[in-house]
């Protein structure tokens, strides 16, 4: 909310050593965030810069859309000056500028400084300014008209210049959204006192009610109606002064029956209606619509009304949106004279769903939403009132009709010592805790008489609809008596009891792993859409899972919730490659969102299942000694040792067992077993999927799914010692069909009692070796827990091992 | 007896001048062999005294063991003599210090995580447990059981994303936009006392720009136990950023609101990075304060809803946007590089 500084003062004296900056900081810190100051006119030389009066206008000698005004400043001689502004009139109070000012430029909009200048062959020594040269806004096409009052040879600065808060008011502060509800806070945050604005005004004899009657159907939905009736109003502009309270406010001022209505709204936090009565006929109502009724709103706009809608009604049906917008039929033109001002305190929800569905959120319905309290419609009625006399040339009817079925009572809490201390955690006195609340309008009934035992009653203000539990009351109380008093108190409590969190720290582990593997972590969007899961996931599997799609998207490229994690790390390879990476390993952590739709519906059965899953993958070629790409290609084997690392890492066995899998190349597809137990996928992935992502190089990929793995991990293993007898290590090659996996001839060879360790270290194929047949090599290691083997019994073990190998793989020794 | 004698000096006096011209391991080694190995020169005479009177015998037994003696410390210094001329060398022939290391491929936690990480750490530290909690929501965890109701202005401090589907055809479901849910989940199934932090994935409706992403992640806090205060509050967070950004910070509390505290503040952290008043100042822009989560009371209510006596009971909460954490601790100026991914990004932390 914009709040003047001048308008403020109006109502709270602030004093003079309190400068903006240290007023906004005081109300941040304490009440509402101050989020912006404007100073209007900060920048106008006072001397230069002044309160003009134009005292003469003479058609230019030499130009046809040119005139000269003569201009008495306050100060030496008038000075004749040449002007293009259409709306230039002798009599007028103009802002004018002399030689050397510095002002805008009215075209370009930047700063200059006013020269002596040949306009059409007439010397022009000064200026009469528009918005824009003053800097106040981007208007240009007259000059600013001031009022018939402003005092010739007053600097500008003075007169018009202003500071401007931009105020965030919370949602639950209905009250602070006024120009009154923010002199209320400046007050209690300086000690000052709080004039609020005189609402008395003259009326007829004739009270309101001869002229209007108001009936609620529903009290719920609108617990106050307030109707006055003012005639003989003639419509036409406001005054100046009214005019520039709204701009201040950001506000653009329209007629004067309006802007009677938003200044109240803005000085008092009421939103307003005015009626044209003449247009109005019979009872004025307040009740839901009904079924098949329209209504022409202002914007001329027919609108059907929903069943829940709340409407003002005269005797032919809806004339108005309660809280939300006037009907065209009603509304006030240049012709009326007689109007009916409407003052209610409606339905926060009602008056919040209606603004949303109609997409007609306003200053007013920001209001209402909030929850007025229905003293304000009251206040407001008769402040709007009164300046309908006073501005609008009215004559007010006597008294007003007020349909208020349940007045409200003032809210009173009860607020105990002890809780006001425990909440607060520090000890604020009785004499401050009252003068607090009394500074901020509260009424203190009883207080806690300094015992511990003690309690305050307290009555809050009309305005706070806010307040209802003791801890509202403390509130109040620390955010005035300052935050700073508070001491930094460290718990002083046991801790609770522990409990294992076995999901997130194999994460944990599983990430630390492939870092410690080389593997860079990254964060993608949870967000994707079903053309690129398409790409990574058969379309049976993508219509079975159904991912959640959103209702309201940012853009069509987050549209549902991912139900896997390949199309996003692709992405992040694809963006590597074109931030030019040469070795390109990375990973990602995060969750899938697999919907659980029927089924069970109790509890968090209703929510879908969010899977931990880590993706990987490897890209681009190994490097040189000098950070060079070499010709080698990471390969299936490269992402492969990551993985083993992870596996190593977890001290968890790990085989891979050749496999297909959608998107991935066959024969270069590999799961991941933890003993029978699938936990994951290792593959090259599939060129035509590698073209969808616009990647042109080979992509090895790997997935491990946590909750598979869970169970299979963190079981107890007792430490091996280290083998004390020297180990005797002896290569063996065999030949076998190509087929045989090597991990099965490694099973056999390390099931030996005598073997620790058999690593392959060379495979070949070669037609001499025979037909589909390869040749592949293990260094062995041979140990034994209890002495030194020699070599003889390296020998004897390695024929025995050799004659198993014949028999399960028909292996024979390579010569 | 002469002979044997003469053939001994000669043999020393040749293999001295042969180890002398010895210039490397090999070439001494091959002299070793020659001259003392098991069918050298020094060995082959020994072995030939067999023959000779038993005085002549020990004569020039002694004689030849004096020229093995003579012959071993001249090889071991011959030795010791090439190994210094070796290192000698490999000094002069200096490296070039400056060329680049072979290059090893580092990992490396992404700065979101490393931050996380660190906060966490901070509050496990502190006594929190962490828990997690799920992202997809419904609207009574999200917002109807934090107070929150539909149609209630304040939600429009939460724009929302909201899925095409209901639950039991009436629940719509949502994506969390703060970890709050995870208050009433687990003050559901647990009994003060609470002190748990929740770090987690949250989502906001709302345009990017260099402050604003629509995903971000959030840690929780929660502290529910008799005589919880404010002060305590203050304390728990002053900690914090201690332990965070350095000692001697201090945090600074103001009004504030969110439906489910009461009071409720905003917290900011003294500046880190100049003293307080530094116009210029990256980190702060003058301002001295970093603002860094909201917090406040457990409001009444909420303790009350879960079955635990408000009279007895008082809680503080608060939540902490990480990567906002991150950009003032690493000095990132687009929250929006955090899920680009881009390596020369990442490579930086």
């Amino acid at each position: 909310m914009l709040v003047s500084l001048k308008w403020l003062r109006e109502y709270v004296d602030i004093p003079n050593d309190v400068d903006v900056d240290d007023l906004a900081h005081r109300l941040t810190m304490a009440s509402a965030e101050v989020e912006g100051i404007q100073r209007l006119g900060a920048q106008w030389d006072r001397d230069l810069i002044r309160v003009g009066h134009v005292l003469q206008v003479d058609p230019h000698p030499n130009a046809d859309r040119l005139r000269l005004a003569t201009v008495d400043f306050g100060g030496g001689e008038p000075q004749t000056v040449v002007c293009g502004a259409p709306n230039l009139q002798a009599g007028q109070r103009i802002a004018f500028a002399r030689e050397g000012a510095r002002v805008r430029d009215g075209h370009s909009g930047k700063e200059m400084t006013l020269k002596r200048t040949k306009i059409r062959d007439v010397e022009s020594a000064g200026m009469v300014l528009s918005e824009r040269e003053l800097g106040l806004s981007e208007e240009h096409e007259g000059i600013v008209v001031l009022p018939e009052d402003a005092p010739v040879g007053t600097p500008l600065a003075e007169y018009l210049g202003d500071t401007i808060l931009d105020v965030h008011i919370w949602p639950n502060r209905a009250d602070m959204m006024s120009i009154t509800g923010i002199a209320r806070e400046v007050a209690a945050v300086l000690g000052a006192t709080v004039r609020p604005p005189s609402a008395d005004y003259p009326t007829s004899d004739v009270p309101a009610s001869e002229a209007v009657s108001v009936a609620i159907e529903d009290p719920a939905l609108c617990a106050r109606y307030v109707a006055t009736v003012i005639e003989g109003v003639q419509v036409g502009p406001s005054p100046e002064w009214l005019q520039q309270r709204l701009r201040s406010a950001g506000q653009r001022p329209i007629s004067n029956v309006v802007d009677i209505t938003n200044y109240v709204m803005l000085e008092l936090g009421q939103p307003l209606h005015a009626f044209d009565l003449d247009t109005v006929r019979g009872e004025v109502g307040v009740r839901l619509a009904r079924d098949g009724e329209t209504l022409r709103t202002l914007d001329g706009v027919d609108r059907s009304l929903a069943p829940d809608t709340l409407v003002i009604t005269d005797e032919a049906g809806p004339i108005a949106l309660a809280g939300v917008m006037g009907g065209q039929h009603t509304e006030v033109t240049p012709g009326t004279t007689r109007i009916l001002l409407e003052a209610a305190r409606f339905d926060p929800v009602s008056i919040r769903r209606t603004s949303t569905r109609l997409a007609l959120r306003s200053e007013a319905s920001s209001r209402f939403e909030r929850g007025l309290s229905p003293d304000l419609a009251m206040e407001a009625s008769r402040r709007a009132t009164q300046l309908f006399v006073e501005v609008a040339g009215g004559t007010a009817l006597a008294g007003a009709v007020d349909v208020y079925p349940a007045p409200a009572e003032r809210t009173e809490v009860t607020v105990p010592r002890r809780r006001l201390d425990t909440v607060i955690g520090v000890h604020v006195p009785t004499a401050e805790v009252v003068s607090i609340l009394e500074t901020l309008g509260f009424e203190v009934l009883e207080t806690d008489r300094e015992q511990a035992d003690g309690a305050f009653r307290i009555r809050a203000p009309w305005w706070r609809t806010d307040i209802g539990i003791p801890d509202d009351i403390a509130e109040e109380v620390v955010r005035l008596a300052g935050y700073d008093r508070l001491p930094a108190a460290a718990i002083r409590a046991a801790i609770p009891a522990w409990e294992p969190s076995p999901m997130p720290d194999l994460r944990d582990r599983v990430v630390d792993a492939l870092v410690g593997a080389g593997m860079q972590e990254t964060i993608t969007y949870s967000l994707t859409t079903d053309e690129v899961l398409l790409r990574v996931m058969p379309r049976e599997d993508l219509e079975v899972i159904r991912p959640l799609r959103l209702k309201n998207t940012l853009s069509s490229d987050r549209e549902v919730m991912r139900p896997t994690l390949r199309h996003a790390v692709l992405e992040t390879v694809e963006r590597s490659i074109r931030a030019g990476a040469e070795r390109i390993a990375v990973f990602e952590s995060g969750r899938t969102y697999l919907p659980r739709r029927g089924g069970d519906t109790e509890g968090d059965g209703v929510l879908p299942e969010e899977r931990e899953v880590v993706i990987g993958a490897v890209s681009g070629h190994d490097l040189d000694r000098w950070g060079r790409p070499t010709d080698r290609a990471l390969d299936f084997y490269d992402a492969k040792g990551v993985v083993e690392a992870l596996f190593d890492v977890l001290q968890t066995p790990v085989t891979f067992q050749a496999a297909e899998a959608f998107g991935m190349m066959r024969g270069r597809t590999a799961h991941l077993l933890v003993g029978e137990a699938p936990v994951g996928v290792l593959a090259e992935v599939h060129p035509d999927v590698l073209d969808a992502f616009e990647i042109g190089q080979p992509v090895l990929l790997f997935e491990v799914d946590l909750p598979s793995l869970l169970p299979h991990v963190g079981g107890r293993r007792a430490a091996q010692s280290v083998p004390r007898y020297p180990a005797v290590e002896q290569d063996l090659a065999v030949v076998v069909d190509a087929e045989v996996p090597a991990a099965r001839i490694q099973a056999v060879l390390e099931g030996s009692p005598l073997v620790t360790s058999a690593r392959v270290f060379d495979v070949f194929h070669d037609e001499r070796l025979g037909e589909g047949k390869k040749s592949i090599a293990f260094a062995i290691r041979y140990q034994a827990p209890n002495r030194t083997l020699t070599s003889e019994d390296a020998n004897r073990e390695q024929a025995k091992l050799l004659k198993r190998l014949e028999r399960e793989f028909g292996a024979t020794l390579r010569g | 007896m002469t002979s044997t004698t003469d053939r001994i000096a000669e043999i020393e006096r040749d293999a001295l001048a042969a180890l002398a011209s010895a210039e490397d391991d090999a070439s001494i080694e091959a002299w070793r062999t020659r001259v003392l190995g098991r069918s050298g020169e020094l060995t082959g005479v020994l072995r030939g005294i067999g023959g000779l009177e038993a005085e002549e015998r020990k004569a020039v037994g002694a004689e030849a063991n004096r020229a093995k003696q003579v012959l071993e410390a001249a090889l071991e210094a011959r030795r010791e003599a090439v190994r210094r001329a070796a290192l000698a060398s490999a000094e002069a022939d200096a490296l070039d210090v400056t060329l680049p290391g072979r290059p090893v491929g580092i990992g490396r936690l992404h700065p979101v995580t490393q931050v996380r990480r660190k906060i966490l750490d901070v509050f496990e530290r502190l006594g929190f447990q962490v828990i997690e909690g799920p992202e997809v929501e419904l609207d009574e965890y999200n917002f109807g059981a934090l107070r929150i109701p539909e149609h209630h202005p304040a939600r429009d401090m939460w724009d929302t994303f909201w899925f095409d589907e209901e639950v039991d055809g009436k629940t719509p479901l949502l994506l969390r936009t703060h970890t709050s849910p995870m208050q009433i989940r687990h003050m559901q199934s647990h009994e003060p006392p609470i002190r748990v932090a929740v770090p987690g994935k949250c989502y906001r409706y709302e345009a990017t720009d260099a402050t604003h992403e629509w995903m971000l992640e959030q840690v929780e806090l929660l502290a529910i136990d008799e005589g919880i205060s404010m002060a305590n509050l203050k304390g728990t967070l002053e900690e914090w950023a201690r332990q965070m950004f350095g000692p001697g910070r201090k945090v600074m509390l103001r009004n504030s609101y969110f439906p489910f505290v009461e009071p409720g503040v905003e917290v900011a952290v003294d500046c880190f990075a100049c003293p307080g008043d530094d116009p210029a100042c990256s980190v702060c822009r003058g301002s001295g304060w970093l603002e860094m989560m909201g917090a406040g009371m457990v409001h009444p209510e909420i303790i009350e809803a879960a079955g635990y006596d408000p009279e007895r009971y008082t809680g503080f909460a608060a939540g902490m946007g990480v990567e906002r954490v991150a950009m003032v601790m690493l000095g990132v100026s687009d929250i929006r590089d955090f899920h680009a991914n881009d390596p020369r990004f990442l490579a930086q932390f």
